[in-house]
């Protein structure tokens, strides 16, 4: 058996490492409110694009713009987000092997894909199996417009003149607390039926894409200077409504999973715990007894 | 009338006003209550909203405007 003083040094160490991994659970705790509260201030503007294009081109199709229409598909832009950091579960595995199976599916070889890595996992993850990476970016908590509206007229411009053919982000979707599953969307081409779906996604409260005030044009609808130029300025505003809700999602998605893991790892440190403080409870007595027997012993020995 | 200035991460705007005055793609323009329903591109300049509350300027870059029966509405 350990010496006594072994396990308490080892007792001690477990309850350190509990405390740290209780203070992480709190604070992923946190963070994840603030990404989910993030997500419902985007709302609006989400609800407001949409329905603007919905009137504006006054169909549940969308026609005749460069940047919705589909081509076969021989050079394929993914944005791939995922943690800068560990310690979360299979949060970042889940998505990098859904882009890996989705690059598959398209029968793509590494020099046909050009990879937008947001987050460190990301970036060693392509850069480790040869594909190009293009942009490799920290997934910090503070998502800027200005980081969105580059990210989107970057991919703007590889879709409309360098040869492009799909623009895809791969996101942790955040469902609860416990569930994150790893999603794909295509944003361009742009379809209203992704869009749709992304406006759904927007967490916690379902359905809001439902009230959007009705697809028609009431009447004496002017539009200036023309149809084609406002489309042209809605279009990459939707693609950007797609990089600002995945950032979210991914971030809810990392702190809840975050905060599942480091309770689990909590729960253990205090089961471990307990276990080497009955061992410890053991040796002790055993070597009580034992010195106990030995001076009895020694007094017999004495007597006689 | 109801107006909304949104930006993607945030609402810089979102209620009641009487008048609202945007940098549309041809020229300055102003929307009171029961203006017709248009739909414009807006260009470069600043946005200014008259509430109960005052008189609220928000410079922009560019942006979509909506004008709907029931309010208006600016994408950034």
């Amino acid at each position: 058996m350990a010496g006594l003083k072994q396990i308490k040094t080892k007792i001690r160490s477990v309850q350190k490492s509990r405390q740290v991994t209780k203070a992480m659970e709190a604070v992923s705790a946190a963070k994840m409110r603030k990404a989910q509260q993030r997500a419902l201030a985007g709302r609006a503007y989400a609800r407001a694009a949409s329905g603007i294009l919905a009137r504006v081109s006054g169909a549940r199709e969308l026609k005749g713009h460069m940047l919705t229409e589909a081509r076969s598909v021989k050079h394929a832009l993914y944005i791939v987000i995922t943690s800068d950091k560990g310690l979360a579960g299979a949060l970042n595995s889940a998505v990098l092997r859904a882009t890996h199976a989705d690059i598959e599916k398209l029968g793509l070889s590494p020099s046909q894909i050009t990879v937008v890595a947001i987050g460190r996992k990301a970036a060693d993850y392509f850069v480790a199996r040869g594909y190009t990476v293009e942009r490799s970016t920290h997934n910090t908590d503070t998502v800027t417009g200005k980081f969105i509206n580059e990210l989107v007229a970057m991919a703007v411009q590889r879709f409309s003149s360098e040869g492009v053919d799909v623009v895809k982000i791969a996101y942790q979707n955040f469902f609860s607390t416990f569930e994150q599953r790893p999603t794909l969307r295509t944003i361009f081409p742009l379809s209203l039926g992704e869009l749709e779906a992304v406006v759904k996604d927007i967490v916690p409260v379902r359905g809001v894409f439902a009230d959007t005030a009705g697809v028609e044009r009431p009447a004496g609808y002017t539009i200036e200077p023309s149809e084609e130029e406002v489309l042209e300025a809605t279009l990459p505003r939707l693609a950007s409504i797609f990089v600002y809700h995945a950032l979210l999602e991914s971030q809810a998605s990392e702190h809840s999973a975050r905060m599942v893991a480091m309770k689990s790892a909590s729960d253990k440190a205090a089961e471990l715990a307990h276990t080497l403080t009955i061992t410890f409870n053991k040796a002790r007595q055993a070597a009580i007894t034992r010195e106990v027997s030995e001076i009895t012993g020694g007094m017999e020995a004495m007597s006689t | 009338m109801k107006v909304v200035i949104a930006k993607v991460d945030q609402n810089l705007f979102d209620g009641e006003a009487k008048s609202l005055t945007v940098p549309a793609a041809d020229g300055e323009m102003t929307v009171l209550p029961e203006h017709m329903p248009v739909v414009t591109t807006l260009k470069a300049g600043t946005i200014t909203v008259r509430s109960a509350q005052g008189e609220q300027q928000f410079p922009i870059e560019s942006g979509v405007l909506e004008v709907r029966r029931d309010g208006a509405t600016v994408i950034l």
